[in-house]
């Protein structure tokens, strides 16, 4: 039931992470964000959710190189842990679960009016 | 290549890093940062800037702001549970030295507790009633041909006016005291000599008098209505459920009804009055509505004002002066004008008003004196502060002891700050340790200490004001008292405390000795002032008055009858076996009530009348005062009414060396300080001089004084004097009591023994003297424990050098005188400071009396001798052990 809890958010975010794959950390979990889905992503509203992803233990980080454009601090990186993807897959079933539910009239009625 | 970087802009960085959580502050400012570099490229330095604004603004949220639970308090919890640790094993460590701070703290604290609410009490005199601070009494300021009078009255048109025509003015009400007069229970008819008031409807809504029952918004509006207090109701019908009952007024021919009762006045209230008529009760007379019609500035009334918020008196005062002058017209050379008074400062600033509007059997509002406040309030102050002081000295004077503790301390990572909270922390326990148990004690002291002082102080029912005061007072205290070791200790450098250097403390030894020198000053200086005010007030209490006080029993004469009768009654009580002599007079020597004044001048002279008091005597007056004629002739029977007799001062004042009957003329007469001219004029002969008596307290120099005859025309009888003899007085009292009861069944016997009534005077001083020397003996005691301490350790010090000085031959006077210079050097440099500062405060209090003891030098000597006695003994239990103990013990350990 509340077995895997997954916001809106954090599903964009854990899902965005999987494309980036080894290559996630927040910056470009951001732009990755921001140019596929065309949305804004604050700073302040991305660090909140994988605190909490993180918190969940739904994601795993380790730090990461650091650069001199981030002036000598770390890349803090993340990886979708086993919980995560279970977390990931069955927010996927629970949906489609739910698309089967519906029935086909409903759909065709509501894309026509 | 050194390419200037771009930076965004700092405020917001550091704003930042201020508020981020440090687990996340890195990762997230590397973001901020790379994203502006970004930014920095694509958009512009502006841009970018913005953007990080709004980036910093939108993570300042819960989950990226650093939680302050999880770093700081904690911390600060546990540093706070290592003070207190730490302390409370200090305590536990050096016991005496804790004993002897925490004994003198305490005592310290109780003195300023137990003074404290006495001060308090004097200051929040007449605060009980809600508008307080807006209440305002009328002070008269009469100015007759240079001779100014001030007085707390005012007419009845003024109070009548201002209401109307005076917009500041919300609220006004009257109050009138009528002399002493009956009360009777009609049902039970036993007569009550009561002083009643009598004040308009609005007085209970100005003043909040509570009622236990009754309404107050109707209780003193309609005619022939009475309020009296519990005591009073008590008294008269044995009951306090009196409410509907009917009391006969000797003054009016109608019964009054009681329609409230008033709740006993607490002590701090200037108001003593026990019963209240309403006004109204005169509106149908006559004569008061043809007299207050045109009354605008007579002196019958005490009148007090309810201001709107905001107002200004002097400005209200300014409207009421032309309101009054806009109906009135002074006499010729007469100046009249109306101030405010405060009803806060009734109590304590009322010095030189005459509180008027009462007859003159009615005593005035008690008054407090604001020297005494002042210094009541320095000794608690002081005794307060040496308390603290000691505490300081010790802590110093034992720091040496915890240099070790201190130098780990810093070397394993203490910063100033922490070692700062921990010696403050300390003094702060030790004073809250002290402060409770001072509060315990207090507690048991309060209830014979209210008795003396004759007051009703209580600790948990004061105003919580004074417990801010007080809180505010020890927190000071145990920061001043830990302050100056916790700064001296911090200041130390690590690698000297732990290569066991000793303090350098010459600096401190010249504060340490600063502050015992202060301490005894204090000390010394109270010490002195008691004893001033234990000599004079025995001087008061004994000195030649110029007449007998002792066994002589003064009777009131309270009604007509008594008063027409004198002759008959007179005479039955001096063939009474154990009356020796029986006199009547309108006043008595050393008598409260207020002396008739009049103006008198020599016939034919000159010269500016003079004014001189005044009160009718008959001819056993010099025989049963024992007082002195010294030129002339005593009175003579029934013609000598137009004879009077003056005291030395008056005849200097008249210019009369010999006595020849000469003629004197008496124009005017006043019982207020204003004088009234008399209808006809008094023209006696002078048939004698007395020698000169103290007629009033000492506080005042002897005035001229007029002895009258008994049946002269301004001041009638109003006292039998009694000598007795000294067997079975109450034998005589009774014999007395039958007399005047037999002659008038409703005057009911009221008496009391001249000597008592003098004492009187001089009772508050009594009680002061009491006060101050309990506070110089506690100071004394403070700084001796002090002393004691500081002794200890510096014995215990130099026990090496004792042991070396006594097996190389040294005596043990020697070593004890050696002990022991240094500390009384101290006490004597304090004795110097404090002579000159005795002798000045000493000297401003006595001007208080006319008749005043001058401080002699021994007074000083055997202060100062005191003091050192006092120290000596302290210092010299430790220097004796010291000295005479062995010296193989001190020496074999090393």
């Amino acid at each position: 039931m509340k077995k895997y809890q997954l916001g809106e958010f954090e599903e964009v975010v854990i899902l965005t992470i999987g494309i980036l794959n080894n290559q996630a950390y927040s910056v470009s979990i951001k732009d990755e964000i921001e140019s596929r889905l065309s949305r804004t992503v604050s700073f302040g509203a991305l660090h909140t959710a994988l605190k909490r992803l993180e918190e969940k233990g739904y994601l795993r980080s380790y730090a990461g190189e650091s650069t001199e454009e981030r002036a000598g601090r770390p890349r803090q990186y993340f990886e979708i842990t086993a919980m995560g993807k279970k977390a990931m897959l069955y927010a996927k079933e629970t949906r489609d679960e739910l698309w089967k539910a519906i029935p086909k009239t409903v759909l065709q009625t509501n894309l026509l009016s | 290549m050194n390419k200037p970087v771009a930076h965004p802009p700092l405020l917001f960085l550091k704003f930042f890093r201020w508020y981020c959580d440090p687990k996340m502050l890195d990762y997230i400012e590397g973001d901020l940062m790379e994203a502006y570099h970004a930014r920095l490229k694509k958009y512009g330095k502006r841009k970018a800037d913005a953007k990080f604004i709004v980036d910093v603004l939108l993570l300042f949220r819960p989950g990226i702001i650093r939680s302050k639970a999880k770093y700081n308090t904690l911390k600060r919890s546990h540093m706070i549970n290592s003070y207190f640790k730490t302390g409370w094993r200090n305590l536990l460590r050096s016991k005496l030295h804790s004993g002897l701070n925490i004994v003198g703290l305490t005592f310290g604290i109780v003195c300023f507790l137990l003074i404290g609410l006495y001060v308090f009490d004097e200051l929040t005199f007449d605060q009980q009633h809600v508008n307080a601070e807006r209440i305002y009494r009328v002070i008269e300021h009469k100015n007759v041909r240079g001779e100014a009078t001030t007085i707390a009255a005012a007419g009845y048109k003024l109070a009548e006016e201002s209401k109307h025509s005076i917009p500041e003015v919300e609220n006004i009400t009257r109050i009138m005291r009528t002399g002493r007069a009956n009360l009777v229970d009609p049902e039970n008819p036993v007569p009550f000599q009561e002083t009643v008031t009598i004040a308009d409807d609005h007085f209970l809504e100005i003043f909040d008098f509570p009622l236990v029952e009754g309404d107050r918004r109707t209780a003193l509006k309609e005619p022939a209505s009475i309020i009296i207090d519990e005591d009073l109701a008590l008294r008269i019908f044995n009951r306090t459920d009196v409410m509907g009952k009917n009391l006969q007024f000797s003054h009016l021919p109608f019964p009054l009804k009681i329609t409230g009762i008033l709740k006993n006045h607490p002590r701090n209230s200037s108001f003593n009055f026990n019963c209240v008529m309403s006004e109204s009760s005169y509106y149908a007379a006559d004569y008061f509505k043809e007299t207050m019609a045109s009354d605008w500035a007579s002196n019958s009334f005490s009148v007090y004002a309810l201001l709107r918020p905001d107002s200004r008196p002097d400005s209200v005062s300014k409207k009421m002066t032309r309101l009054v002058l806009t109906n009135f017209k002074p006499d010729e050379g007469t100046k009249l004008s109306y101030s405010l008074q405060p009803l806060k400062e009734l109590h304590l600033k009322s010095a030189g008003i005459f509180d008027g509007a009462r007859n003159t059997n009615v005593e005035g509002i008690p008054q407090g004196n604001p020297l005494y406040v002042t210094i009541f309030s320095f000794t608690a102050l002081f005794v307060l502060l040496i308390a603290a002081i000691n505490y300081t000295n010790l802590t110093t004077a034992r720091a040496s002891g915890r240099v070790k503790e201190i130098g780990v301390r810093k070397a394993i990572g203490a910063m100033r700050s922490n070692l700062i909270g921990q010696f403050l922390f300390e003094s702060w326990l030790t004073t809250g340790i002290a402060f409770i148990l001072a509060i315990g004690v207090v507690k048991l002291v309060l209830p014979p200490f209210n008795h003396f002082a004759n007051k009703e102080l209580s600790l948990f029912s004061v105003d919580y004001h004074f417990w801010i005061y007080a809180m505010t007072a020890i927190v000071v205290i145990g920061f001043l008292s830990g302050s100056y070791s916790a700064l001296l200790l911090s200041r130390l450098k690590p690698v000297s405390l732990l290569k066991g250097l000793k303090l350098q403390t010459t600096g401190d030894l010249s504060v340490r000795t600063g502050l015992v020198i202060f301490q005894f000053t204090i000390s010394i200086v109270m010490i002195i002032g008691t004893l001033v005010l234990l000599l004079q007030v025995r001087y008061l209490n004994h000195t030649d008055l110029g007449f007998n006080k002792d066994l002589m029993v003064v009777i009131d004469v309270n009604t007509r009858k008594a008063r027409s009768n004198f002759e008959t009654i007179k005479d039955q009580m001096s063939k009474i076996a154990s009356v020796k002599s029986v006199s009547v007079t309108s006043r008595v020597p050393g008598e409260w009530k207020t002396l008739r004044t009049v103006k008198v001048s020599v016939e034919g002279s000159t010269d500016a009348p003079g004014t001189s008091y005044l009160f009718g005597a008959d001819k056993e007056f010099m025989q049963t005062f024992e007082v002195t004629l010294l030129q002339g002739r005593n009175f003579r029977e029934a013609y000598d009414s137009s004879s009077i007799i003056i005291n030395e001062t008056a005849a200097r004042m008249l210019n009369i060396t010999g006595v020849s009957e000469q003629m004197v003329e008496i124009p005017a007469a006043s019982r207020d300080g204003y004088f009234e001219t008399l209808e006809v004029p008094f023209k006696p002969r002078v048939i004698g001089i007395v020698k000169d008596f103290h007629f009033q307290s000492l506080r005042d120099k002897i005035q001229p004084l007029i002895l009258a005859y008994n049946n002269n025309p301004i001041h009638v009888i109003d006292y039998y004097s009694v000598r007795i003899a000294p067997v079975d007085i109450p034998g005589t009292l009774n014999k007395l009591k039958a007399i005047m009861v037999a002659n008038d069944a409703d005057d009911p016997f009221e008496y009391h023994f001249l000597d008592d009534q003098l004492a009187l005077f001089y009772v508050e001083d009594a009680r002061r003297q009491t006060l101050l020397g309990w506070a110089a003996l506690a100071t004394i005691f403070i700084a001796c424990l002090g002393l004691f301490g500081l002794a200890t350790y510096s014995t215990e010090q130099r026990v090496k050098e004792i042991g070396i000085r006594k097996v190389l031959g040294a005596t043990v006077v020697g070593l004890v005188s050696l002990l022991s210079r240094d500390f009384l050097k101290l006490v004597l440099i304090a004795n110097g400071i404090a002579f000159p500062i005795a002798w000045w405060a000493t000297n401003r209090w006595l001007q208080e009396y006319a008749y005043h003891i001058d401080v002699e030098w021994w007074v000083f000597a055997a202060a100062g001798t005191l003091a050192l006695g006092i120290a000596l003994m302290t210092i010299s239990y430790q220097a004796i052990k010291t000295a005479v103990a062995n010296p193989v013990n001190s020496l074999r350990s090393e």
